[in-house]
């Protein structure tokens, strides 16, 4: 291997990016979030209103689409690079935000700093990163450059190290990257967290003339899209991933398998592979070693059941993406009979990082059993949602608390469902528990591929449960009996339950039912599936008794068991906002001009709860529903 | 696959050839073990009716017996409380997705869930859950048989014999989860399919789904 | 070639119009079956455009899903004659291929609404009231989730997570995002949809005036 030839071109490569940052970096640059969800808070406006006042103001400034920086409560998000100053990220811009800091920044030199969230880089004028708590307790390995980098650039890329560990890989043999992996104890970051070396292994012993390595990018789970994030934010450290991967275990083809409802997921890999094709990081003779290796990518057609490693391949084959009994395993196994190496997005993010900076550093972040970071998607009743990354072992508590900010609203907290459908609920007594796989595991949970909800007093966990269990019923393959079946008498039961017509034996059969689909089922989707219903029936069973006793959703959130009532002697004569609020003209003026609901006509949608002012807060949900009847009937 | 292994199953020593998948040993040497969907030809089962499950001294869990090759040693009881127990929840999920009625079935007494249930001793009705409501039309299109879908326990054996032993290409899974069905192309009745009336189909078919016209 | 068949697709929608609310109201469901009867001409305007996809891409099965999707693309839904045109050039049976788009959920066997409606009931959607937005649609559309309405202007459908938690519930129209919904909002999208229609409706006979004013000088 000509490896002394490939650290030149490497280095070749590298010197120009950074001479092309540094000329970059010479002029104002404005960077603005436009992963898919900066997209959807606006940021499109923004971006036009920033080019066209610059352009207006005759400023020498380059407007950049960058990806997801992780702040999702503060989108549409900007950063400016201006010479002479720090860095400054700013929240929430909006179009008039953006032309005052066009014309106060860029113009003035005032940099505004009542609208800035953090500096990027120390400084005496405003607070960094880690002069937050968030900042204290995140350690960013894979999402660090995600939204700091301009992911149609590979040049950014580039300067910032990037391929650097695909060079130094190439200068050692291929067994010796497996065993860095192996020693590293990185484990998958798809969900079960099974040791990524021996899979490797297990692929590169196989002896066969063709493998196969793919990024399994099919992410599905509700509520969890740091894999669509990463790849739109930074496409080359997953290609950089897969390449090294494929060098390891001797493959010549990759295949990169995104969900087709990812559209600029796959629109930038297709553009980070291209560039890399033309710097000669991608296809015959890499960097001019003899390992040739190419990747396409793969659109999945929206089947949560192709995340599993074997409907994955079912699927790339042109056949119904349903699973197959393991063994034998992908690895020995797989895409079109050759040994296949899969990982997740996730996974091979970290492998670039692993072999830059040495398994001793990987191993020093984390656990000695879960080394590295955990990366979640932080949503639900939490102040500062969006995606985080802290060490393995950071506990629930300090995620939430600390780094989340906490449960707005000064509500109690309940509950934090993560693994998403596959996951479970832990309560308030397992904040405690350190987050790694096996800790996890211990609990009923399971790390997952990173959905992490906060729940609140008002959420029902008789509900959440029958959401997820609706979820995978609806994505189930319908392959296995306890799959198809199992989920579906499991849903009607939940579904009883939340319509108060439920029996109190149905919670031992739940309890069975779903200790049997864990066991029975054959592929991880179902071996899964009702750990939303087992953790709620283990930590929260009274919410359950609740909804089957007394007819009562204790979070007033169940339709069937809530009733809305106005309370006469807070409601005004001179206010109709709830009669217009009201979809179905439930509400009524009343012969003393004060409103009240007709039961009936009522569909429970919340309009009239948020229309009443505060100053009367009159609206009133009740559970059971009885209840209604009953302060009726009270008032005469 | 000549070498010849001896393993234990429930204290009985067999010897059967290495790699034979342990259903199959257990069959031909007449230990029943319930099974609807698995095809000895077919290369890789496709261990879906999750009815074949025994226990393997060393694994703590169940395994299905279709998907396990034998190996030298092997200890296997083919009943436990474990076993038993997701047997039962298995049958019992099937039951109630399956149109009951075996007097009027013509599969009566040549049924594979009649047999498994006298094996077992498990009932044909479920005290734990609900059954479904079954009534999908029944296709008489054709002269030789019918296709009662309400009987269907969707083992797919049909689906595979249609495709790799017939080779006609009439039927196939479609929709998924507790939709999924065996339908033709567009969902028509059989006669607008390219079916032959070859009868392969109906051969394996394990309960009343598809059966000749007498 | 898009518009031409947005054209034949209006035309399809008048005529087929009845046959098709009897089949709609009958069934009850749009994913499981062929329901519209294609028109004359319109067969071989599928076929044509189907071919011509299959000319420019490998027709092996392995590259049979991205086939389908790139047919859907173009026509918006797989029809009939698309379907076994498919399977007969990869020379495998139809069933297989009808198997297939029935069990992916991005695949559709009949055509779309003008506007598809798809409400996120990912969990943060979910939990602050997706499921209150879904049933405003319901009940304003009076159709359920996955059906189109009698006219095929708008279809309804559920989307699991589209990734915009922090702006939740949220609900996809076409490809725009729109956040934060409640059910008075829900009553705004749609009198949009009749705006948006007006507006093309006056555009067009704009058009025709000035086509024909254009004649008669």
């Amino acid at each position: 291997m000509s490896s002394d030839k490939s650290a030149e071109k490497y280095l070749n490569l590298k010197t120009k990016a950074k001479e092309k940052m540094e000329s970059l970096n010479e002029k104002t640059v404005v960077m603005v979030g436009a992963a898919t969800c900066g997209k959807a808070a606006g940021v499109i406006d923004t971006r036009e209103a920033l080019k066209d006042e610059i352009e207006k103001k005759g400023i020498d400034a380059q407007v950049v689409e960058v990806g997801c920086m992780g702040f999702c409560y503060a989108e549409p998000i900007v950063v400016i690079s201006k010479p002479g100053f720090p860095s400054l990220c700013y929240g929430s811009v909006d179009e008039g935000l953006a032309v005052r800091l066009v014309e106060d920044y860029l113009v003035n030199d005032d940099p505004c700093f009542e609208y800035a969230l953090v500096a990027l880089e120390p400084n005496d004028y405003f607070p960094v990163f880690t002069d937050f708590p968030r900042g204290v307790y995140e350690k960013k390995i894979i999402l660090e450059q995600c939204g700091f980098i301009d992911p149609e650039d590979i040049d950014h890329y580039l300067a910032e190290d990037g391929y650097e560990a695909l060079a130094k890989t190439f200068e050692i043999q291929p067994e010796e990257v497996i065993e860095s992996i192996k020693e590293s104890k990185l484990r998958g970051r798809g969900g079960a967290g099974f040791p990524a070396g021996i899979k490797w292994d297990v692929c590169s012993k196989a002896q066969d003339d063709s493998k196969y390595v793919i990024c399994n990018a099919d992410e599905g789970d509700p509520g969890a899209f740091m894999d669509r994030s990463i790849l739109e934010s930074n496409p080359h450290q997953v290609i950089e991933g897969l390449i090294i991967s494929a060098y390891a275990v001797g493959a010549s083809k990759g295949y990169i398998y995104v969900r087709s409802e990812y559209p600029q997921a796959v629109r930038r890999v297709e553009t980070a592979l291209e560039q890399a094709r033309e710097k000669g990081l991608l296809g015959d003779s890499i960097l001019e070693t003899d390992f040739s290796f190419d990747i396409e990518i793969f659109e999945g057609s929206g089947a949560f059941v192709c995340g599993e490693e074997t409907a994955l391949i079912n699927s790339m084959e042109g056949i119904m993406g349903v699973p197959e009994h393991r063994p034998p395993f992908p690895a020995s196994y797989g895409f079109r009979g050759k040994p296949t190496l899969i990982n997740n997005v996730k996974t091979l993010s970290y492998v670039p990082h692993i072999i830059r900076k040495g398994v001793e550093w990987f191993k020093s972040i984390g656990t000695s059993d879960s080394p590295g970071t955990a990366v979640f998607a932080l949503v639900g009743k939490v102040e500062y949602t969006g995606l985080v990354e802290v060490p393995m072992g950071t506990s629930l508590r300090n995620l939430i608390y600390d780094v989340g900010g906490g449960v707005p609203d000064e509500k109690d907290f309940k509950a934090v469902q993560i693994g998403g459908p596959s996951g479970g609920c832990l309560p308030e007594s397992a904040l405690d528990i350190p987050i790694d796989f096996d800790s996890l595991h211990e609990a009923g949970a399971i790390m997952g591929s990173g959905g992490l909800v906060v729940l609140n007093e008002d959420d029902c966990m008789v509900e959440i449960a029958r959401y997820f269990l609706d979820f995978t019923q609806k994505e189930s393959c319908g392959k296995c009996t306890f799959c198809r079946l199992g989920t579906k008498h499991m849903l009607d039961m939940l579904g009883e339950i939340t319509r108060g017509e439920g029996e109190l034996n149905h919670l031992d059969t739940l309890r069975e039912l779903g200790e049997d689909i864990k066991k029975g089922s054959l592929c991880g989707l179902g071996k899964t599936a009702p750990n939303p219903v087992l953790t709620t029936l283990r930590y929260f069973k009274d919410e359950y008794e609740a909804h089957i006793k007394e007819k009562r959703c204790p979070a007033l959130m169940c339709m069937h068991l809530l009733g809305f009532y106005i309370i006469p002697e807070r409601c005004s004569k001179f206010c109709s906002a709830c009669v217009g609020s009201c979809p179905t003209e439930a509400i009524y003026t009343r012969d003393d001009q004060l409103k009240a609901i007709d039961q009936e006509k009522c569909v429970k949608c919340n309009s009239c709860l948020f229309a009443c002012p505060p100053e009367f807060y009159a609206v009133e949900k009740l559970s059971p529903a009885e209840l209604v009847e009953e302060r009726e009937r009270e008032q005469g | 696959m000549s070498d010849k292994v001896t393993i234990t199953i429930d204290d009985c020593k067999i010897t059967a050839p290495e790699g034979e998948k342990l259903l199959w040993v257990a069959l031909d040497n007449d230990i029943y073990i319930p099974n609807l969907c698995a095809l000895k030809e077919k290369d890789r089962p496709s261990a879906s009716c999750r009815l074949c499950f025994v226990e393997v001294k060393g694994i703590s869990d169940p395994v299905t017996a279709c998907t396990l090759p034998v190996t030298e040693g092997l200890v296997v009881k083919t009943r436990s409380p474990e076993v038993d127990r997701l047997v039962k929840t298995a049958f019992e999920l099937l039951i109630t997705d399956h149109r009951l009625g075996c007097k009027k079935c013509p599969a009566n007494n040549s049924c594979e869930l009649q047999k498994i249930s006298k094996e077992r001793g498990l009932k044909y009705k479920s005290k734990r859950f609900k059954p479904f409501e079954k009534d999908e039309p029944i296709d008489e299109s054709m002269e030789q048989f019918i296709f009662d879908r309400s009987r269907c326990v969707l083992c797919g054996r049909c689906v595979w014999v249609d495709h790799h032993v017939a080779e006609v290409g009439a039927i196939g899974f479609s929709l998924r989860g507790i939709k999924r069905k065996v339908t033709t192309f567009g969902d028509y009745d059989l006669a607008d399919s390219p079916c032959t009336e070859c009868g392969e189909c109906v051969k394996v078919c394990p309960v009343g789904a598809l059966s000749f016209n007498e | 070639m898009l518009r031409r068949n947005i054209d034949v697709f209006e035309e399809c929608k008048n005529k087929a119009l009845l046959k098709f609310v009897i089949m709609l109201g009958e069934l009850n469901c749009v994913k499981e079956m062929f329901l519209l009867e294609l028109l004359e001409g319109e067969k071989e305007f599928i076929l044509e455009q189907v071919s011509e996809i299959l000319k420019n891409n490998r027709t092996e099965r392995e590259n049979l899903v991205p086939l389908l999707q790139k047919v859907q693309g173009v026509l918006g839904y797989l029809p009939e004659p698309a379907i076994e045109k498919i399977a007969k050039t990869i020379d495998i049976p139809a069933v297989d291929v009808f198997g297939l788009a029935t069990f992916y959920n991005q695949l559709r066997l009949n055509p779309p609404g003008k506007y598809q409606i798809k409400v996120c009931m990912g969990t943060a959607c979910h939990m602050i009231g997706g499921q209150i937005i879904l049933e405003s649609f319901e009940r304003r559309l009076d159709i359920v989730e996955g059906e189109t309405t009698p006219d095929r202007k708008c279809s309804l459908e559920r989307v699991a997570c589209v990734g915009c938690c922090a702006i939740a519930p949220v609900v996809v129209v076409n490809e725009f995002i729109e956040g934060s919904l409640t059910p008075t909002r829900v009553d705004g999208i749609l009198l949009q949809f009749d705006g948006d229609d007006q507006e093309e409706e006056a555009g067009e006979q704009e058009q025709e005036q000035e086509s024909e004013g254009g004649q008669d000088s």
